[in-house]
């Protein structure tokens, strides 16, 4: 990519904490030599200088939550050539999209003393379902290799490494045990995209998906499996997470309400371990 | 000291003195331990990094500790590494391609190996078996995983023999254990007091003669015999494998593959912990401009999605295509791959397998091995993954709208001399290497007929003239011109297949008086989308008849349209001996099949030429496999009688 102009830059956010943008400037090492290569033009976290487009790139950090951010995504997609979803709300929704399984009004009402003055959507939607996405990388936080690869695959002229497989597949050639098989606890791993490093289970805790369902996920499998040992309101709260209204997660919450449930008491083995 | 030879005895408080022995020469050694609870395999600093007294519990899915039950350090009997983690480590550094930021010059540089000398601590009968499967696999054959061959190399072996079994276990039943028979430099068998060792190798008989301790007792014989055969026993035969083999590859179509794709997670797992899993991707770490690209072998899995996938889709879309590709592999293709079973039986994809799928009832009975046999090979250039061979770029000539012919020239002569339908592999700084048949040797330079599909092709034709471009090759089996001497030939081609054949038609028109008649029917989408367009009159003239068809006309075109079966369907090919090459997109391949079978020309004089994804281009990465085939190193180009029904089947 040597061409005379660099390629504009934007880092905008939805509805979101903003983490996932602070990644970028966690790339403390890489810093200064993206700033040379890549124009931020936009990038409320780190300067206050303001554009409105063309984006070459931009990074979309948050969900549609609000019929403002609903207009503005739509403005955005216009203005851009690529644009790259960033986090688990911006790709799945985010924690706030619990909201889907309620009722708006109520909630609202029960959280602000006047419920009137907040403009907010019923429902916290992933990017994808407003505007066309190019690409997304996944996580809460996003991961700091994923988006260096990003733009490197960027400046190269590359597809972005950026693996299709479970966090397992990570997590084993890390040499890390099995926390599933060898102590019994729940671990979305199986069903969850790599890009983390396979954290979690590095410090002997479960899986809990932030990175979201992989292509095809086999929720269903393992959501009966988890539903053994588990009743059916514990195999749902596993899945509605941080990326539970990701459609595959979504559906495996709904049978393990409706489906698993009435036949919570199985007969497996118990385990002793928790 | 023990000086005579036979077995010896080391009492329980003198393994010390064995961790010494190992450790001479800096080795470390490697055995059982445990770390946060969890059974692994780690650096044994003191005899205290054994886990003396605790014991494993395994069933489909699950697999529990528990500790108090005595003196003994190898009661478990095995955890969910094995010893591929340090002979075939997770994630290698291959080498490094890289651009010079100031002349744009390429180089490569591979990473020679540099093994760390470890000793293994408690290797069971199975992964000693899993190690030799290895030896075979990576450094057995044509080409070797000179990493592998230099870590295997330095390391020491010491074997145990299970006095203990787990629920998992069906070393029996594959013939690889309980006892310990080969691939071991020591082995020890426990008993309450101590540990009945013996030599297997020059180097264990040293260790032997060295150790403390004294002969071992007919009676401390007679109880380690007597512990492993109990052992065997509790096992017994889980698996029948008498016909195991063929019975597989008869059930392709069984609906039970679509019964355990409904459970299966295609996480990884099985093929993760797996012993003998050897498949492997390239992953690539560039600087922000791409001018340091570090490349790593990094294990990778059949159930990955993109494990099958190219440019134009994926040959293993769907689960029940990847368990069943796994599964088959592993007890039957291998055994026409390598003459051995995949499977030692160990049952850790059994047991790590997060929602308990357990092979054993997957399976039933054996299969005499049958090894392929492997035609003589030019020995490439640049022969190892990270090597590649510098060529420079001279001309580039477009063919159609999105292909073009580059003319590359290389120092080293050996990619001059390959065979017509052999391919290359082709690197270029910071982009996976891909492959790229030739379409024609010249004198000195080859050229390489490129479509670009993807990132890679693309960069490919944007590399100026005298840009360099890394080579490594010619690899595969290419068309068999001997074949066809005094025979008529029929050359089928569609689209970009026509540049593999190119170099067929060049040594065919070489040497014109020793073939028949011969034909070439060549089938493209459009006019504009033909290659060689000036070659093809040129050809017609000196003695090849020369029919085009395309699906769709264009400006100033007259000839036919449709499809190129078109121009066979007619044609008696009965009367006279013939042979056929055909290359193109793989549905059009089976339509000109078809047709000729039913014209006359019988499926060993029938050849084909495959696309797969392939990595590495010499069958040590997997990803090109086809039932028993590496389509790289076994083929491209096949018969269809070696193909079978391979050839029409989806998801292989």
């Amino acid at each position: 990519m040597a061409t005379a102009r660099l390629p504009r830059v934007g880092v905008v956010k939805l509805a979101s904490c903003d983490g996932c943008q602070l990644t970028l400037l966690d790339l403390e090492d890489e810093l200064v030599a993206i700033g040379q290569r890549f124009d931020l033009v936009e990038f409320p976290e780190a300067t206050s200088r303001r554009s409105m487009g063309p984006f070459d790139v931009l990074l979309v950090e948050g969900s549609v939550s609000t019929p403002e951010q609903a207009e503005q995504i739509v403005d955005l997609r216009a203005q851009t050539k690529l644009l790259v979803t960033i986090g688990a709300c911006a790709t799945a929704g985010g924690i706030q999209a619990l909201r889907n399984w309620s009722n708006e009004p109520e909630w609202r009402a029960s959280v602000y003393p006047r419920p009137e003055e907040i403009e907010s959507l019923a429902t916290s939607t992933p990017v994808a379902e407003h505007v066309t996405v190019d690409a997304e990388l996944r996580g809460c936080p996003i991961d700091p290799h994923q988006l260096l690869e990003l733009l490197t695959a960027l400046r190269v002229g590359r597809r972005p490494q950026l693996p299709d497989e479970a966090v397992c597949a990570e997590c084993k050639r890390l040499g890390r045990i099995c926390v599933l098989v060898a102590s019994g606890t729940a671990c979305l791993g199986p069903v969850t995209q790599v890009g983390c490093g396979a954290l979690c289970p590095a410090y002997l805790r479960g899986c809990y998906a932030c990175f979201g369902p992989r292509d095809a996920a086999n929720t269903t499998s393992l959501a009966t499996w988890l539903g053994g040992e588990r009743s059916g309101v514990e195999v749902d709260r596993l899945f509605a997470g941080f990326t539970g209204y990701a459609p595959a997660f979504r559906e495996a919450s709904r049978r393990a309400v409706e489906v698993m449930q009435p036949a919570a008491r199985r007969r497996r083995t118990k385990s002793k371990a928790t | 000291m023990v000086t005579a030879a036979g077995p010896a005895f080391l009492p329980r408080k003198r393994l010390d003195a064995l961790l010494d022995l190992l450790r001479e020469g800096g080795r470390t050694v490697i055995g059982p331990t445990i770390r946060d609870g969890m059974s692994v395999l780690d650096e044994i600093a003191t005899v205290a990094d054994l886990p003396a007294g605790w014991r494993d519990e395994q069933s489909p899915g699950r697999y529990r500790l528990s500790n108090g039950h005595g003196d003994r350090v190898f009661d478990i009997v095995n955890g969910q590494m094995s010893w591929k983690q340090f002979t075939f480590p997770p994630r290698q550094k291959v080498g490094e391609v890289n651009r010079s930021a100031s002349s744009g010059g390429v180089s490569f540089l591979p990473s020679p190996p540099d093994p760390d000398r470890l000793a293994f601590l408690g290797v069971r009968a199975c992964e000693l078996a899993a190690l030799g499967i290895h030896d075979r696999v990576l450094a057995g054959g044509t080409f070797v995983d000179e990493d592998f061959r230099a870590r295997r190399d330095a390391a020491l072996v010491v074997a145990v023999q299970c006095t203990r079994s787990a629920s998992g276990c069906f070393c029996t039943s594959m013939g690889t254990g309980p006892e310990v028979r080969t691939g071991h430099d020591l082995v020890l068998t426990e008993l309450d007091d101590g540990f009945v060792v013996d030599a297997g190798s020059p180097a264990g008989e040293r260790l032997l003669a060295r150790l403390p301790g004294r002969l071992a007792t007919p009676g401390e014989e007679a109880a380690a015999s007597a512990a492993v055969a109990a052992t065997r026993a509790a096992i017994g035969d889980p698996v029948a494998t008498d016909g195991l083999r063929d019975r597989l590859m008869d059930q392709l179509d069984s609906p039970r593959w679509a019964q355990v794709a409904d459970r299966c997670l295609a996480c990884t797992n099985c093929t993760m912990v797996c012993p003998t899993c050897f498949c492997t991707s390239t992953s690539i770490s560039s600087d922000l401009d791409g001018t340091v690209n570090v490349t790593e072998r990094v294990w990778d899995s059949c159930f990955n999605p993109g494990f099958a996938k190219v440019a134009g889709g994926n040959f293993r879309p769907k689960r029940e295509d990847r368990y069943r590709q796994w599964l088959t592999h592993k007890f039957a293709t291998w055994i026409d791959q390598f003459g051995t079973s995949g499977c030692v039986g160990c049952g850790r994809c059994v047991t790590w397998c997060p929602v308990g799928i357990d092979v054993r009832e997957e399976l039933a009975a054996i299969a005499p091995p049958a090894l392929p046999v492997e035609r003589a090979f030019i020995r490439p250039a640049a022969a190892t993954p990270g090597r590649f061979e510098i060529t420079t770029l001279r001309a580039s000539h477009p063919e159609t709208a999105d292909t073009a012919t580059l003319t590359l020239v290389p120092t080293e002569p050996v990619l001059l001399a390959g065979l017509p339908g052999q391919f290359v592999m082709v690197d270029m700084p910071g982009f996976p290497a891909f492959p790229i048949s030739v379409s024609r040797y010249g004198i000195d330079h080859l050229l390489l007929t490129v479509r670009g599909a993807g990132p890679a092709t693309a960069a490919l034709l944007d590399t100026p003239v005298g840009g360099e471009v890394g080579l490594r090759g010619p690899l595969g089996q290419g068309w068999p011109v001997d074949r066809a001497l005094g025979r008529d030939v029929v050359i089928v081609a569609g689209g970009i297949g026509l540049a593999p054949l190119r170099p067929l038609i060049d040594v065919l028109l070489a040497e014109r008086a020793r073939f028949g008649k011969i034909l070439l029917a060549y089938g493209a989408r459009t006019p504009a989308d033909r290659l060689f367009i000036s070659e093809l009159t040129t050809w017609a003239d000196r003695g090849i008849e020369v029919l085009q068809i395309v699906d769709r006309s264009g400006p100033g075109w007259a000839g036919h349209v449709g499809v190129v079966t078109n121009l066979l369907d007619q044609r008696d090919f009965a009367s006279r001996p013939t042979v056929a090459f055909v290359c193109g997109p793989e549905r059009m391949m089976q339509a000109t099949t078809s047709v000729l079978r039913d014209r006359g020309i019988s499926p060993e004089r029938l050849f084909v030429s495959l696309e797969r994804h392939m990595q590495c281009g010499i069958g040590l990465c997997g990803h090109c496999q086809m039932g028993p085939f590496f389509v790289c190193r076994n083929g491209p180009v096949f018969t269809l009688t070696e193909l079978g029904d391979l050839f029409t089947r989806d998801g292989v």
